[in-house]
Parts: C-alpha cells; sequence; structure tokens
C-alpha cells in the first residue's frame, strides 16, 4: 500500500465529510424549521453516514485527522448559517457549489488509485465511488431546488468553491 | 509493526534516496521518511489488505544472490554489534569500531558513520521502539486469544511507558549524553519521527480510537509524560529506579484527571448556557405578559 497516498486520500476525506456534516448542521439551524428543513435533514443524514465511515478507515488504516477539524467545526457551521440567511436558493446554492467540488475531488481521487492498482485498492475504491454517487446526487437535489435562483449566486459559487479548493489543499498536508 | 530503522545520514543518502523514490511505490509500508528493514514483523493494516512479498527497502527482490548484503544491512549488524561497547565508550567512533571488529570487519569501518555517533543513538532508539512494539503487539495476542485480561488504560500507558524506559537501563550512564547529540538539529527530525511514531504505536495499543483533535492533545500529552520520566530517569538513584516508576505513576494519573476535568469542565459549561438561555427567556416571557397587560 503507498502510505502516504492513501494517508492523505483518508485524511482529507475524512475532513471534507466532516465539514460538509458541520454545514448541513449550520444549514438546519436557520432553515430547520422552513419547507426545506426536511430536505437538509435527510442530505445530512447522509453525510452523517459518510463521516461514520470514513472514521472506521481512519482507525484502520492508522491515518492520523487533520489538526485543523476545530477550525472547519467553526468554518462549516458559520457557511451554512450564512447560506442559509441568504434564503432557501442561498442554502441550495452553497450545496451545489460544495457537492460539485467534493465530487470532483473523489473523482481525482479514483483516477489516482486506478492509476495506482485498482486491485489494491478495491476496498477504498468502493467506498470513494459510491459517496461520490451520493454527493453527486445531492449536487442534483440542490440544481432541481433553484439554487441558481440565489443571489449573487456565480459569485457564491465561486467564493465557496475557492474556500473548498484551500480546505483540500491544508487538509491533505496538515 | 512499523520497522523504523533510521539508517544513518550519509553523502550515500542521495542514493539511498533516488532508490528509495523508485521503491516507494512497490513499498506497502515506507513513508517519507521511515525506511524498511528486509525483515519485518507482522503488521496492522485492514485484513481485507492482500499481504503479498514486499521487496525489501533495498530492491534486492531476487535480483542479487543471498549472500550479497546490502549496505544498511551492514550498517545495521555493526551498529547493533557497537551497543555492547558503548557503556565503556560512550556513543562514540570507538564504540563502532570495537563493534566492527567483533564482526571481523576493520576498525576503519567506524569511517562510515558521523563522528557524533549519531547514527548509533539513532539505531538504538529506533530498534528499542521495534522492540516495544512487538512486546504490545504479543500483549494484544494474549488478549485476543482470551489468555490475558485487557488492562485499563491508565495501567497500559505505564506498562508500556515503563517497559520501554527500561531498555536504556543498560545504557543509563551515558544516555545524558545520547539525549544532547539527540538534540542536534540535524538529528531532529530523525529523532523527533522515531519519539512520534512510539508514542503513537504506544496509543494504538492502548486501544485509541479517537478521529478528531483528541487525538493529537492524548499524544501530546503521553509525549510530555515519556520525555519527563525520562529527564526523572536521568537523575534517579533509588533501586530499580522506584521513584522514577512512582513519578510515571503520578504523571499518568494527572493525565487520566485532565481528561476527566475537561469533560467536567465541558458540562458545566454547556449547563451554565441553559441556564442562561432559561432566564433569557423568563425575561422575554415576563417582559411581553406585562406588555400584554
Amino acid at each position: 500500500l503507498n502510505r502516504p497516498v492513501v494517508d492523505r486520500i483518508i485524511r482529507v476525506d475524512h475532513a471534507g465529510e466532516y465539514g460538509a456534516n458541520r454545514i448541513y448542521a449550520g444549514q438546519m439551524a436557520v432553515l430547520g424549521r422552513s419547507s426545506v428543513g426536511p430536505l437538509i435533514q435527510q442530505m445530512w443524514n447522509q453525510e452523517k453516514d459518510h463521516l461514520k465511515k470514513f472514521d472506521e478507515l481512519m482507525v484502520a488504516y492508522r491515518v492520523r485527522p487533520t489538526v485543523l477539524l476545530p477550525f472547519w467545526n467553526v468554518a462549516g457551521f458559520v457557511l451554512g448559517a450564512a447560506s442559509a440567511l441568504l434564503g432557501k436558493k442561498g442554502a441550495m446554492a452553497c450545496t451545489v457549489a460544495v457537492e460539485e467540488s467534493i465530487s470532483d475531488h473523489y473523482n481525482s481521487q479514483i483516477r489516482t488509485l486506478m492509476e495506482e492498482d485498482p486491485e489494491k485498492y478495491k476496498e477504498l475504491l468502493q467506498v470513494i465511488k459510491q459517496f461520490r454517487d451520493d454527493e453527486r446526487e445531492h449536487h442534483d437535489i440542490g440544481l432541481e431546488h433553484d439554487a441558481e435562483g440565489a443571489p449573487a449566486y456565480s459569485a457564491l459559487k465561486t467564493a465557496i468553491q475557492f474556500g473548498c479548493k484551500a480546505a483540500i489543499f491544508l487538509s491533505e498536508r496538515i | 509493526v512499523r520497522c523504523q530503522l533510521c539508517p544513518p545520514q550519509r553523502a550515500l543518502q542521495a542514493s539511498a534516496v533516488l532508490r528509495r523514490a523508485s521503491d516507494e511505490q512497490k513499498e506497502p509500508f515506507a513513508s517519507s521518511s521511515q525506511q524498511q528493514s528486509s525483515s519485518h514483523a507482522t503488521d496492522h493494516q485492514p485484513e481485507q489488505e492482500p499481504q503479498g512479498p514486499r521487496p525489501s527497502y533495498t530492491g534486492q527482490g531476487g535480483q542479487e544472490s543471498e549472500d550479497y548484503e546490502s549496505e544498511e544491512q551492514l550498517q545495521h549488524r555493526i551498529l547493533t554489534a557497537a551497543l555492547e561497547f558503548v557503556p565503556e565508550h560512550g556513543w562514540t567512533a570507538e564504540a563502532i569500531a570495537e563493534g566492527a571488529k567483533t564482526l571481523g570487519l576493520s576498525s576503519a569501518a567506524a569511517g562510515m558513520f558521523h563522528s557524533d555517533g549519531s547514527e548509533l543513538i539513532l539505531h538504538f532508539v529506533s530498534q528499542c521502539n521495534t522492540k516495544l512494539s512487538e512486546l504490545l503487539e504479543q500483549e494484544q495476542k494474549l488478549v485476543q486469544l482470551g489468555e490475558a485480561e485487557k488492562k485499563p488504560t491508565d495501567q497500559f500507558l505505564r506498562d508500556a511507558v515503563q517497559a520501554r524506559l527500561r531498555m536504556l537501563i543498560p545504557y543509563i550512564d551515558k544516555w545524558p549524553q545520547a539525549l544532547s547529540i539527540l538534540l542536534l538539529p540535524h538529528n531532529i527530525p530523525s529523532s523527533l519521527n522515531l519519539l512520534t511514531s512510539m508514542i503513537d504505536d504506544i496509543w494504538h495499543y492502548a486501544g485509541d480510537q479517537s478521529t478528531d483533535f483528541n487525538w493529537y492533545t492524548r499524544r501530546a500529552v503521553l509525549t510530555g509524560v515519556y520525555n519527563t520520566t525520562e529527564l526523572v530517569m536521568m537523575q534517579d538513584s533509588s533501586p530499580d529506579f522506584e521513584d522514577t516508576w512512582r513519578f510515571l505513576e503520578n504523571r499518568i494519573a494527572d493525565a487520566m484527571n485532565m481528561g476527566n476535568t475537561a469533560n467536567q469542565v465541558q458540562s458545566t459549561g454547556e449547563a451554565v448556557v441553559q441556564g442562561l438561555m432559561g432566564a433569557a427567556v423568563t425575561v422575554s416571557n415576563a417582559g411581553t405578559s406585562r406588555a400584554g397587560r
């Protein structure tokens, strides 16, 4: 097993699911009692399952979590709450942006592992593929619920995706 | 068990790095600053991982004849042989020269290493860490087979740290010298690496499954306990270092208390917040009811 590669992958994916969890928590705090509440709750529940899976993988592969977890804790919640304060469409736009970043990121990880050795990394590949599909679904749900109608949609989306890229870069390394 | 042998840092390192870079892809366990010897103890990868044959670090993989010994292996043998001369000569080139002589080599072999004895000390530390890992692995097996009781965490940590520190006893007179050499700037990356992997190993076998910031606090605390106990041991003249073990017991107890205290602070904090929210609601209700009248 290529330890450095597996280490990075699990660390950053764990951080990502943790962040996604906190984003949905922030959105629920604001929009929990609105009409999109149940929908957000459902997506949140799926992220909780994802996080649980990465917790298990982290222990199994003895990977160190990122030091920035406490920071993602707060930043994620603030992002979720702030986007929700922009309204339901704002929350959906945030979801679209984040889920798009995450699924692109999962895709590049899948490519990396496939290039390395698909057989060796079969279990990990299966998990990442499944999660990538789930995140894409969330992305599509966001679009269906009129994310593009959110105020300053493209600026919002660009800003959030830039933040995601930075978060991914840092969580892989520290 | 992750083997943690740190071969000498030499000019030859450049070629070693080049070899390592090409071998890294095939190496199941190579981490960027640790290298493996050709013999491995068992590992803890999840059972699903295929346990194929592993090429040795030096990439021999059957390309050379079985009698061929790589330079790293030779250096390891010399350093291991040199350890017996450390109590007399200290961590020096003399000890290495004597070690080389017992292997039938010329004492000029000591020229392969740094004159400050760095490699000898790092080799020793790495060896001790490997021994500790094997010990903990065996203990874990006994517990899994039901032949031994699972120890409570504080006792487990105490025993593991004590076992590791006891390995210093034969060299205790020269250990302060070794510690100061390990703190030299050019040794810090390796010595820090060895220390952190050892602490991580201990926590792993203690059953730590944290995936949040606790991962860091636990390791930081245990590192502090280990280092302070090691220093106390240097000054200890009591029979069988009983003062040191008592010190260790107290520090571990403190560490356990720290965890409990943190929980208590958090619960108290949450209770206070609840209380304040309740008070705020009461005040706002009182206000609205008065306004409604």
